[in-house]
């Protein structure tokens, strides 16, 4: 009896597992979009439960996220840091190297960003062309520095046997202390207590164009989707992507194939490092327009850990994931200022949303590894 | 011990289909109590899955499992490990950083008073080889990733004698041995059917099949074609079996002359990942359109070899050229580039990325070549079209270039790989155990392969433990001992005797040794 109890429910999971998989694009979205909706309901269930009201719950944390021009403004500033930086993670896991150290690789770029602005600032006559010019160059300084910042702890992996892990989530500490140290003791105006630097002139920002927010700008968004493009292309379409892919699939066959497995680390965690670099500039120029103690920034580069996962470190996938993260994140923000909920509750219940589009995708990632579904000998 | 009659398993009829695909109509099979029923046929003609019905993991659509009289249905392989059947499946399930013991008790760890009592299990395992005549109980403490594969499988099969198991099913156990230990595992078999157990062995080796089973059941296109008393067949009977027509087992005669010297190696010393010297001092020249066999048995110093004039190893010492060019320090993907080609031992971990599908692996290596690649973008569309015409012309089933190269069988993975590397642009082909758990069928049509390409004038290194592979593509065979090449011979001057003797270690004396173009080494 029980025997064949357990082999309708595997016949169902077979089932289920066979769905997920040959699930279409739209089809995960759609059950995206579902999942939350379920999860809201469950959510609004466990608030009314504690003594608050739930209707209000979750209009405000709706209407945090998409509720006005400058709320989306708010969301989509957050979705743009959180792709940028959920494409460094994604880039380095999907290769197999486990870069935690996002964060202090924007960090580092974010610096390099603001010391390019603050040293060419003064050389340069003021204007809209100078603020490109100097954009595109504090850009570029960030992105070397981040690369750079990254490159190091890959080498240690790569020639001393270093486990990047623990490297660096260490050098992310290391990046915080020497930047702020560097902001205290050098780079704040004479006289300042806050340990801020100058603030950037007017024509060094990105313009908001469209929704009137000082610290979103839709080129700033538009820039973290080219990227996605850019590290989606280099990474379906180049030899060099087949390399790091393969790489972090099965790493003897990629040597099979011709990569150098030391070198491909470091190539690795160098690209990987320079997408965090840029989110760096992105975070000084667009959303701070000065530089700041970095023990004060938003952890972008660790919720981009998971952002990348629940894209299931797919480049392309980062974005719809980068979005819903950066909705939460608004919405549970203005919650926050709004109503009299505990912090607890609020992040509970953006943990339960979070679980809920993210089991779709595990169920699919079980369904791979356990080889149900499909049609196997 | 009445053997005589006594029906161990009886498979009654079993169908099983995965979608459209039937693997297995309707097949009956029964094993008498204490022989050896060997399984034989083509990859993919559904043995595997046969015997996975038999183990609980797949249910069977139609038909009936009968053990020891009584009727099962088996949902998991928990359920056929009560009822005493053992699997020792192909690709060994151990746990690589645990000790023997640590695995043979896995699951089943003895324990008094809660904690675990090892003192128990070291007894009876100690029985178990004294009966048995394995010598495991010696290496107890070892870790398993420090044991040869011989060893390992005597491992598998002591597991499954400790939880009890009647009748043992050994998944091609063959495939992974030298000839010396597959002599010792057919030795082990005998000991097991004398001591009352039931052997179900899987394999596509006739030769094999017929000197270690008592039955033979011959499956072809997931049928049973039939079963023969191993006495009462022949080699070509099961092969036309097998294979549904005739194969030619002559041998054909060499032709054409080598051209000039494709691939020298001199002084070659490699030393494997503990520093060990395995290669010593080697030096082999392949010519133009010729085939220079190495025989061995495995673990003598080939695969390093291998490794070092295809890139995949730094050597200590020596120098390799191909067409008179040093690439001692090429980088692999350069030697690619300049048309080596490397069918690897190792197809599981090497040759091929297990879950990519057959577009992507058609890609491997192949990924900076044109015209996969133009400049550094690749060409989805030629990868594509290139694995379709993989699995056309090398009879790669199911033909369905979508498919995870880990969903297809271990002779579909081969062919694959071979025909991969064989389509390269090449100029030197390095082929380790090419046809290594490859159907009958698919060797004959590899070993063609490899004589038009040898014909078209590319240079071919070939190592095989198969000394009848040797022997009968090679134009000089080397013979590896400890590192070192024992002799160079020609083929058709030596006897297979002669050559079990050097891949002892004893080089033959002058007399007898015909061969031209000797470099003997001391």
């Amino acid at each position: 009896m029980s025997r064949t109890g357990l082999g309708t429910v595997r016949a169902i999971a077979d089932r289920i597992a066979d769905r997920m998989l040959s699930a279409s694009v739209l089809e995960r979205l759609a059950l995206a979009v579902a999942s939350t909706i379920l999860a809201l309901l469950i959510g609004a269930i466990i608030v009314a439960a504690s003594g608050y009201d739930a209707v209000e719950f979750v209009s405000a944390l709706v209407f945090g996220a998409v509720g006005n021009l400058s709320n989306i403004a708010f969301t989509l500033r957050q979705s743009t840091m959180l792709i940028l930086t959920g494409v460094a993670v994604a880039v380095a896991f999907r290769a197999g190297v486990f870069n935690i150290g996002v964060q202090g690789q924007f960090v580092v770029g974010g610096l390099a960003g603001t010391l390019a602005v603050l040293v060419l600032v003064p050389l340069l006559p003021a204007g809209v062309a100078t603020g490109v010019a100097i954009m595109a160059l504090a850009a570029l300084a960030a992105i070397i520095a981040g690369g750079a910042y990254a490159a190091l702890p890959g080498m240690m992996k790569a020639y001393a046997g270093a486990n990047e892990v623990i490297t660096t989530i260490m050098l992310n500490f290391i990046a915080a202390g020497v930047v702020y140290f560097l902001i205290d003791a050098y780079l704040k105006p004479p006289g300042a207590a806050a340990p801020n630097t100058a603030a950037f002139p007017d024509y060094v920002d990105l313009p908001g164009v469209a929704f009137g927010s000082p610290s979103f700008s839709v080129i700033g968004l538009g820039i973290a989707l080219l990227t996605v493009l850019v590290v989606y292309v280099l990474m379906a379409r180049t030899s060099f992507g087949y390399d790091l892919v393969t790489s972090g699939h099965q790493e003897p066959a990629a040597k099979y194939s011709g990569v150098d497995p030391k070198r491909m680390i470091v190539r690795t965690m160098t690209i990987s490092g320079m997408v965090a670099g840029l989110a760096g500039a992105m975070f000084a120029i667009m959303i701070l327009g000065y530089y700041s103690d970095p023990n004060s920034f938003p952890t972008f580069g660790f919720d981009a850990i998971a952002v990348s996962l629940l894209g299931a470190n797919n480049p392309l996938a980062v974005v719809p994931a980068g979005i819903l993260f950066g909705g939460l994140d608004a919405g549970g923000q203005y919650i926050g200022f709004t109503l009299d909920v505990p912090s607890e509750l609020v992040d509970g219940v953006i943990g339960l949303i979070v679980l809920f589009v993210a089991v779709p995708e595990l169920f699919r990632m079980a369904g791979r590894y356990t080889g149900l579904g499909g049609e196997h000998q | 011990m009445s053997t005589g009659d006594r029906v161990a398993v009886d498979l009654q009829n079993v169908t099983k289909r995965f979608g459209d695909v039937v693997a297995n109509d309707a097949v009956s099979l029964t094993l008498k109590a204490g022989s050896v029923h060997a399984l034989v046929g083509e990859n993919g003609a559904g043995k595997t899955t046969l015997m996975n019905v038999l183990y609980g993991l797949y249910d069977p659509d139609d038909g009936r499992i009968v053990v020891d009289g009584e009727e099962r249905a088996f949902d998991s392989p928990r359920d056929a490990i009560d009822a005493g059947i053992g699997m020792i499946h192909q690709h060994f399930q151990l746990v690589d950083n645990m000790t023997v013991l640590q695995n043979i008790v896995l699951g089943h760890e003895p324990s008094s008073r809660g904690l675990v009592d090892d003192a128990d299990a070291r007894d009876r395992i100690t029985e178990i080889c004294e009966t048995y005549g394995f010598s495991v109980h010696e290496h107890l403490d070892t870790r398993i990733e420090d044991l040869g594969l011989g060893v390992q499988q005597h491992v598998e099969i002591v597991k499954s004698l400790y939880r009890g198991a009647d009748t043992l099913v050994l998944d091609e156990p063959t495939a992974v041995l030298t000839p010396q230990e597959v002599e010792g595992l057919f030795e082990v078999m005998a000991e097991l059917t004398a001591q009352g157990h039931s052997l179900i062995f899987i394999t596509h080796k006739l030769d094999e099949a017929m000197e270690a089973a008592d039955h033979v059941t011959v499956l072809r296109d997931g049928k049973a074609v039939g079963t023969v008393g191993a006495g009462k067949t022949s080699r070509s009977d099961l092969a036309r079996m097998m294979v549904g027509r005739d194969v030619l087992f002559d041998f054909q005669p060499r032709t054409g002359t080598p051209g000039t010297v494709t691939l020298g190696v001199e002084e070659l010393r490699v030393s494997d990942e503990r520093d060990l010297a395995q290669v010593r001092d080697v030096d082999l020249t392949v010519r133009e359109g010729e085939i220079l066999g190495i025989a061995g048995v495995e673990g003598n110093g080939q695969s390093e070899l291998v490794e070092a004039i295809t890139g995949m190893r730094t050597p200590d010492a020596g120098s390799v050229t191909l067409d008179d060019t040093d690439i001692t320090d090429m980088s692999r993907r350069r030697r690619i580039e300049a048309g080596i080609a490397y069918v690897p031992g190792d197809r599981q971990e090497e040759g091929l990325v297990q879950d990519y599908d057959l577009v992507r692996n058609a890609l491997l290596g192949n990924q900076t070549i044109e015209p996969y690649a133009n400049g550094r973008i690749l060409d989805w569309q030629a990868a594509s079209e290139h694995a379709e015409h993989i699995v056309e012309a090398y009879d790669v089933r199911p033909r369905n270039t979508q498919a995870a190269a880990e969903s297809l069988s271990g002779g579909n993975q081969q062919k694959f790989v071979v025909g991969r590397e064989l389509e390269r642009d090449l100029t030197l082909l390095v082929a380790a155990h090419p046809t290594r758990g490859v159907d009958i069928g698919s060797i004959e049509f590899i070993h063609e392969r490899l004589r038009d390409i040898r014909d078209e004038g590319v240079a071919i290194l070939l190592v095989s433990s198969k000394l009848d592979e040797v022997q009968k593509l090679s134009d000089r065979t080397a013979v590896m001992y400890e590192g070192e090449f024992v002799d160079v011979v020609d083929p058709d001057a030596v006897t297979e005797h002669d050559l079990g003797l050097m891949m002892a270690g004893q080089p033959i004396d002058e007399s007898t040794d015909t061969a031209q173009d000797t470099e003997a080494q001391p």
